[in-house]
């Protein structure tokens, strides 16, 4: 199958990317070769899979329910872009 | 003592234990031979001189006063820029992690630093591990030791160049679909996949996760097992670790040809003749050994890339959602709304392939089209597992190529995504399989480029790979890595 440019635009804005529009067309084609490439999985014959075959018998793996230590504060600010008072900064969120 | 650089792995560790040389003394060379010959190769993104002479410098101070933290102390190990190690950069060769200091140590290095290993971060990659050429790195290309015009393969190219190059005996890398067999066959080394579950994933920056297994690369066989050895073995860290203990190296013994089952795989016109060639001398050498030879049909195999790229790229558009801009990474703010925020980070900060995957993984998980693709992928690495199950039913070991060419040159398939993807169509299907594979030097084409040999096990049999690869050690010694980097 082939995606036309509004198909791509929509993935592009649920997956939270801007393609520059200079490079839309490139994009699109580089993007339509590697979907017609791995549309060859549609004809294959995967009948003799059954929905419980994708499903592990091992069972969840659990820790015990202990308090351990966390990052510090200090650690968090080394790596936070943006981070004020113990809190990560973000744009306003709540509309006025 | 100037020339130290040129040991393998495994003279080195003799050397450190007898006391010939310290590990300063090691690390001194080592650092000298990057100095002077890593411009060339651009192997590692950034080299801290000053932390690595210190570790050494403490593990000289250990030895000395008769207190080595094991047999190991003082082994130099080049790390990729996924694994995280504590108050060093980990940015995946992407600018979206450009300043990113870890706040902890992954698992498979703590193991190693209990040991005593000298740490030489940070080996160049494919940005977030995604590509089969080491071009898609956000700062530089890395190049091929036995020829500069050629790529060292991906995404553990940089780790791969620096063991060929001798900068390094041994390194990690991280495997999804080929990334450590693939640079270690198109460098002349040794690389390891080790079975799915056996080492942590804890601290490997995920790309996709039921694929991702941290591996070691090295100059000679013994290094693959020892570093194997120690980063193996359950982590209550990582949920997908299985339960058990860590490899035992003295299980990895040489074996039998007499008697032993080999399977094959008939060529196609995909592999380079040179390559062909040099596979079929080993064949048939095998086979005058006693070895049996049994052709496999590898034709399901053949569809592993479209798999892969549909299960590993839901997974990647997934793991990589957490790169944001809120928590950590680097963050553009052009409006001051968050979803700007948001689009404007990830647009910027992403390069174009990893853009590519995460768009192709959103897409295959929408509604609409989830069924078509992810769920039948899904369903189809289910048959993939059953393929190898049943092949194993069969034979000891699977032999085939890592790579259907040798290296290739830079910027000859960076036009045309498919092509750069079919690099990788001889490894991918191992990591669908969850079972181990190594990769290991059988000769050199008519350019004197490396070709490399796959050697695939039954799942949690490493043993028999390592035992392989002892037997036929005459064959790997053939490939002699570049002194002079051209």
């Amino acid at each position: 199958m082939n995606l036309n440019e509004e198909s791509l635009q929509k993935i592009a804005e649920l997956s939270r990317l801007k393609i520059d529009p200079k490079d839309i067309q490139a994009f699109l084609s580089d993007f339509n070769k590697v979907l017609n490439y791995v549309d060859t999985i549609t004809e294959l014959d995967v009948s003799s899979v059954s929905d419980e075959d994708l499903y592990t018998n091992e069972g969840n793996s659990v820790r015990a329910d202990q308090v351990a230590e966390g990052l510090s504060r200090s650690q968090i600010e080394s790596f936070a872009p943006s981070f004020q008072n113990g809190y990560f900064v973000v744009p306003k969120v709540i509309e006025t | 003592m100037s020339d130290l650089w040129k040991l393998t792995y495994s003279q080195i560790k003799k050397g450190l234990n007898a006391g010939e040389f310290t590990p300063s003394e090691l690390a001194t060379s080592l650092i000298s031979r990057i100095e002077a010959e890593d411009f060339k190769i651009k192997a590692f993104l950034s080299f801290e001189k000053e932390n690595v002479l210190k570790a050494a410098a403490e593990s000289t101070e250990r030895r000395r006063s008769g207190k080595p933290l094991s047999e190991f102390d003082g082994i130099p190990i080049g790390i990729k820029d996924n694994i995280c190690i504590e108050g060093t950069i980990t940015s995946c060769a992407s600018k979206i992690l450009e300043n990113y200091h870890s706040p902890f140590h992954a698992t498979a290095i703590e193991k190693l630093l209990a040991k005593g290993f000298v740490l030489i971060p940070r080996a160049n990659m494919d940005e977030f591990a995604m590509g089969s050429s080491t071009e898609n790195s956000a700062y530089q290309i890395t190049k091929n030791p036995f020829d500069t015009a050629r790529i060292p393969g991906g995404s553990s190219g940089g780790s791969a160049a620096a063991v060929a190059a001798s900068f390094v005996p041994v390194a990690l890398g991280s495997d999804t679909g080929g990334s450590v067999r693939q640079p270690a066959s198109l460098c002349g080394i040794y690389g390891l996949k080790p079975s799915y579950g056996t080492v942590s994933r804890y601290g490997l920056v995920a790309y996709a996760s039921s694929l991702d297994q941290i591996g070691p690369l090295s100059k000679d066989i013994d290094g693959v097992v020892d570093v194997y050895s120690i980063i193996s073995g359950k982590d209550p860290k990582d949920a997908t670790s299985k339960n058990l203990t860590a490899f035992d190296p003295a299980k990895a013994k040489p074996v039998a040809l007499e008697g032993l089952r080999i399977g094959k795989m008939k060529m196609s016109a995909e592999i380079d003749p040179d390559v062909a060639k040099a596979y079929e001398s080993l064949l048939s050498d095998l086979e005058s050994k006693g070895a049996k030879l049994v052709e496999l049909d590898f034709s399901l195999l053949s569809n592993s890339i479209p798999i892969y790229y549909i299960i590993a790229t839901a997974e990647c558009s997934s793991n990589l959602s957490r790169f944001d801009g809120i928590r950590f990474g680097a963050r553009k703010d052009p409006s001051g709304k968050l979803e700007d925020l948001y689009v404007a980070s990830r647009s910027e900060g992403f390069g174009k392939e990893v853009q590519r995957r995460i768009l192709l993984g959103t897409f295959s998980l929408s509604a609409g089209y989830y069924d078509a693709y992810y769920g039948r992928a899904q369903k189809a690495r289910v048959l993939i597992k059953r393929e190898y199950e049943g092949y194993f039913s069969k034979v000891d070991l699977i032999l085939q190529p890592t790579s259907p060419t040798t290296a290739f040159k830079v910027g000859e398939k960076t036009s045309d995504p498919i092509q750069m993807y079919k690099a990788d169509i001889l490894t991918t299907s191992v990591n669908l399989a969850g079972v181990p594979a190594m990769s290991l030097p059988i000769g050199t084409d008519s350019k004197g480029l490396p070709i490399g040999l796959q050697v695939t096990a039954p799942l949690f049999h490493e043993e028999k790979i390592f035992g392989f690869a002892k037997t036929i050690q005459d064959w790997s010694s053939k490939v002699k890595l570049p002194e002079q980097i051209q």
